[in-house]
């Protein structure tokens, strides 16, 4: 039992990560319709910038929670960036392109990321300094929660509260619900389409920073290449839950986490990689709309 | 016995009712028309024949069997063709080869294509001669290696008859042959439905929104008004009906005819 | 046959003959190598082309099915095909008869994956193709890497331990161009005939496909049915040119590429799926000396081209008359 609970606390604190990434491609989704390949890698940048901006500013020697949240703000900013300038320089120009093209962008954005991030970080793997101290926080009997656990699960849980927030209560969410159910329409009203789909990379790819900070702190090895299985897997988390839906990206990463998790720990953990994909396999083959999401039907 | 049987036709698409308990029926060599507004479910209840949609309750019976629910090819098969109210062509095929494709597409082999045994090639080349005089006969014979999307409007549909024909249908339907025609093209079409009736010993089932069109071309004229048939019979009878009046004179005054 | 075909076929033997006696002395081990991964190349990309160029179904797992061909030829050549090429004396000609059983059986394992992963996700479309299709590769090179038999994650080589000294490598440029041409030709003839118009019907419009009598999902099987095996062939090639194998070289990575040379050449042009998948075998090796720059220059160029010339070098036109009809423009 107590196993059991150890491994639904690891299954979550995952499942958080992968729901932060999983919301930057529902988002994306929603607004564009397209798949955004190059977002786990943005969730990589945001793991290298952290670890270049902990050295620079001192915190690596120092671990310290101030020391975390700025590392967080100065690699989410960087990010934020960064989508910003991918969606205004790949994606934009074929708006209106169809559905292939862009998506065959996505991937060659992708590979661009992964490829420039070997020669500007180098291929090796590099070791995320340790921002806090690490302890023990809470025991019971065989179930340890660390304060870095505890970390990534808090800060994953207020980030997503944040943007739920800001997706519910302001006049951006507002905006970017408009153009998720109906882009014309929406710019028909006066939306500003292209502000606000270029916000929706912003919130994404930080949020992917955010990650990628937290994947840091709790596996300390990073490289150029670490994004494409976790991309690949909040990918199938955002389906999961109905692509195009945040809530939909939230349940779907915390499931999936735990999933994995537990299908590790108690079966086989040489297949760890595969679950993922089993799942997709499934959920496309009877919900396709996944959990949160509505059917279409097309006219004749 | 009617060569298609439409009986207790109900079409629901989740709490919209499309049509509704609609009984339709065609002779062997009939031309009929399918008339109402916008939104009336004419459209509907040729996607439900064609096995575009099943039917929610109901039949259809073509030339006295269940068609009702079956694939759409299947339905091809047994002699039903169509043309679409928005043109489905093959954009990218030439004009040639959209006849080719409902020529060949439907029965066709990999493997003897792969091959390419004895007769092959004879075989291909009777059925390029064959999708030409289709063209030819639709007045599109200059177009034969245009892009499909290359062709002016009026073409176009006359392309998606042709292809239709080349199904060798025993039924055809037409779903709004003439829109955006000028008064010119729709007599030239008028003609040419009725040719092409006598040349290939059509049953012919039209959809238009043109009343005067459909009436000076078919035999008898159904209309339908929010799924339901509200008139069936000659077509004199029918525009005098006092129904059918209100039903068009209501949808006019609405916010669009 | 006529005599004009029994002239090409001649010459194409010939042409094989010359290259398989000639090439040994011309080349050295590693532009011969090059060579080689190019010819594979070709068949991968133009086996794709079928189901993203002409059939219109956007599949982005292939080198699932590369892996697949791989693996299974390698492990018939190695349990099988080692001690029937030991007891058949692995002569020139045992070789010469051998070879063909390893890419059919490449090939028809890799076709019968693509059956089973085409009749449930065909229904799917666009996108959730894309990712269903994804995710199949993705399951399939998992599942090879926790095969003991063959490797799991050590790789596989392709020597048995009980028939040591027979080579079960497969030096032979003319095959692996043989095969190329060969594929090209049966995907040209099963595309460009009046009955092949079927697939690009079901790209165009499914649905007025469909009202034609076009049965547009056992014509979309078809197509990765077709498809799949000359995926296998060319993995299985892979295998016994390269005559050691691991998963890695058939991730998703892979697949991107082979999408982007079906993508950069035209979607819909075999002779641009050609030649793509040429250049861009052939550039990363020529570039070599700018190191890491070739993979950014490379990723590069997939996004300008989309947003400069998204139907990329040949659009759907193709440089060689395949099937074309009298009169044509």
């Amino acid at each position: 039992m107590e196993n059991f609970l150890q491994q639904l606390l690891n299954g979550i604190t995952w499942g958080g990560i992968y729901a932060l990434i999983a919301l930057g491609y529902t988002m994306v989704y929603g607004v564009l319709k397209l798949i955004n390949f190059a977002h786990g890698d943005v969730y990589m940048v945001g793991a290298m910038t952290g670890y270049y901006a902990a050295h620079a500013l001192g915190f690596a020697a120092h671990p310290s929670l101030p020391g975390l949240f700025v590392t967080l703000a100065a690699s989410m900013t960087a990010c934020g960036l960064l989508g910003a300038t991918i969606e205004r320089v790949a994606y934009r120009p074929l708006r209106g392109a169809g559905r292939l093209a862009p998506l065959i962008t996505a991937i060659g954005v992708s590979l661009l990321l992964q490829n420039a991030g070997q020669l500007v970080f180098g291929a090796d793997p590099k070791f995320f300094p340790p921002l806090l101290r690490a302890h023990e926080v809470f025991r019971a009997g065989e179930v340890a929660v660390s304060n870095i656990q505890l970390t990534v699960l808090v800060t994953a849980l207020l980030l997503m509260g944040a943007l739920e927030y800001i997706v519910q209560r302001t006049r951006f969410g507002r905006a970017m619900r408009a153009v998720s159910y109906d882009a014309p329409a929406a710019a028909l009203m006066g939306v500003p389409v292209d502000r606000v789909i270029s916000g929706t990379f912003v919130l994404g790819s930080m949020l992917a920073a955010a990650a990628g900070i937290l994947v840091g702190l709790s596996n300390p090895k990073i490289e150029p290449l670490m994004g494409l299985m976790p991309g690949l897997k909040a990918f199938v988390a955002a389906v999961l839950g109905g692509i195009g839906s945040v809530p939909g990206a939230m349940v779907g990463g915390l499931l999936l986490g735990v999933i994995e998790t537990l299908v590790t720990g108690y079966l086989s953990s040489t297949y760890r990689d595969a679950i993922a994909f089993v799942i997709l396999v499934l959920i496309l083959l009877y919900r396709p709309t996944g959990l949160f999401g509505a059917p279409t039907t097309e006219k004749v | 016995m009617a060569l298609l049987e439409v009986t207790g036709l109900t079409v629901r698409f989740g709490g919209l009712t499309a049509v509704s308990r609609l009984d339709f029926s065609v002779d062997e060599g009939a031309l009929v028309a399918l008339i109402g507004p916008n939104g009336a479910g004419k459209t509907t209840a040729f996607n439900v024949i064609t096995g575009v949609y099943a039917p929610t309750e109901g039949h259809v019976r073509f030339a006295g069997r269940e068609i009702g629910g079956a694939t759409p090819h299947a339905i091809c098969a047994a002699g039903v063709a169509r043309t679409f109210q928005n043109i489905r062509l093959f954009r990218a095929l030439s004009a040639l080869d959209n006849v080719r494709a409902a020529l060949q597409g439907a029965v066709r082999s990999g493997a003897r294509d792969m091959l390419r045994g004895p007769g092959w090639r004879r075989h291909e080349r009777a059925a390029e001669d064959e999708a030409r005089k289709l063209l030819d006969e639709l007045g599109l014979g200059s177009f034969a290696d245009a892009r499909a999307d290359s062709l002016p409007y009026g073409e176009q549909r006359r392309l998606e008859i042709a292809r239709a024909l080349a199904t060798r249908p025993r039924l055809l339907l037409l779903d709004e042959p003439a829109a955006g025609m000028n008064p010119a093209e729709k007599q030239a079409l008028r003609a040419l439905v009725a040719a092409l009736r006598r040349a290939h010993g059509l049953t012919i089932v039209l959809i238009d929104h043109d009343v005067s069109f459909v009436m000076n071309l078919s035999e008898r004229v159904a209309v339908l008004d929010h799924g339901e048939k509200i008139a069936d019979g000659a077509p004199e009878a029918v525009r005098r009906d006092p129904r059918v009046i209100e039903a068009y004179l209501g949808a006019e005054s609405g916010a669009h005819a | 046959m006529t005599r004009a075909s029994l002239v090409r076929v001649a010459a194409f033997l010939a042409a094989l003959a010359a290259l398989q006696w000639l090439a040994p002395l011309a080349l050295n081990p590693y532009y011969a190598t090059i060579l080689a991964r190019i010819g594979i190349a070709i068949i991968a990309a133009v086996s794709l082309q079928l189901v993203n160029g002409f059939t219109g179904q956007f599949s982005i797992g292939h080198a699932g099915f590369m892996a697949l061909g791989a693996y299974s030829s390698a492990a018939f050549s190695v349990y099988l095909g080692a001690g029937l090429l030991d007891s058949l004396g692995d002569g020139a000609l045992a070789r010469l008869g051998y070879f063909p059983l390893p890419l059919v059986c490449g090939g028809l394992v890799a076709a019968v994956a693509g059956l089973v992963v085409a009749v449930p996700t065909l229904r799917l479309r666009g996108d959730y193709l894309a990712i269903a299709t994804l995710g199949a590769g993705e399951i399939i090179r998992i599942a090879i890497l926790n095969i003991d038999a063959v490797g799991g994650a050590r790789g596989f080589s392709l020597a048995s331990a009980a028939h040591p000294s027979v080579d079960l490598r497969f030096d032979s440029l003319a095959g692996v161009y043989g095969v190329a041409v060969l594929t090209i030709a049966a995907i040209a003839r099963l595309v460009y005939s009046g009955g092949g118009l079927a697939f690009r019907a079901v790209r165009e419009d499914e649905i007025a496909a469909e009202s034609i009598g076009v049965a547009t999902t056992r014509v979309k099987v078809e197509a990765f049915f077709v498809s799949s095996f000359f995926a296998g062939v060319a993995g299985a090639l892979f295998a016994h040119t390269e005559g050691y194998i691991h998963t890695n070289s058939f991730s998703f990575v892979r697949s991107f590429e082979l999408v982007a040379f079906v993508v950069l050449g035209g979607l819909g042009s075999l002779s641009g799926a050609v030649i793509a998948a040429a250049v861009l075998t052939a550039a990363p090796e020529g570039l070599r000396g700018l190191g890491e720059w070739r993979m950014i220059l490379y990723s590069l160029l997939l996004i300008v081209t989309m947003i400069v010339r998204p139907q990329g070098l040949l659009g759907q036109r193709e440089l060689l008359p395949f099937g074309k009809s009298r009169g044509a423009a």
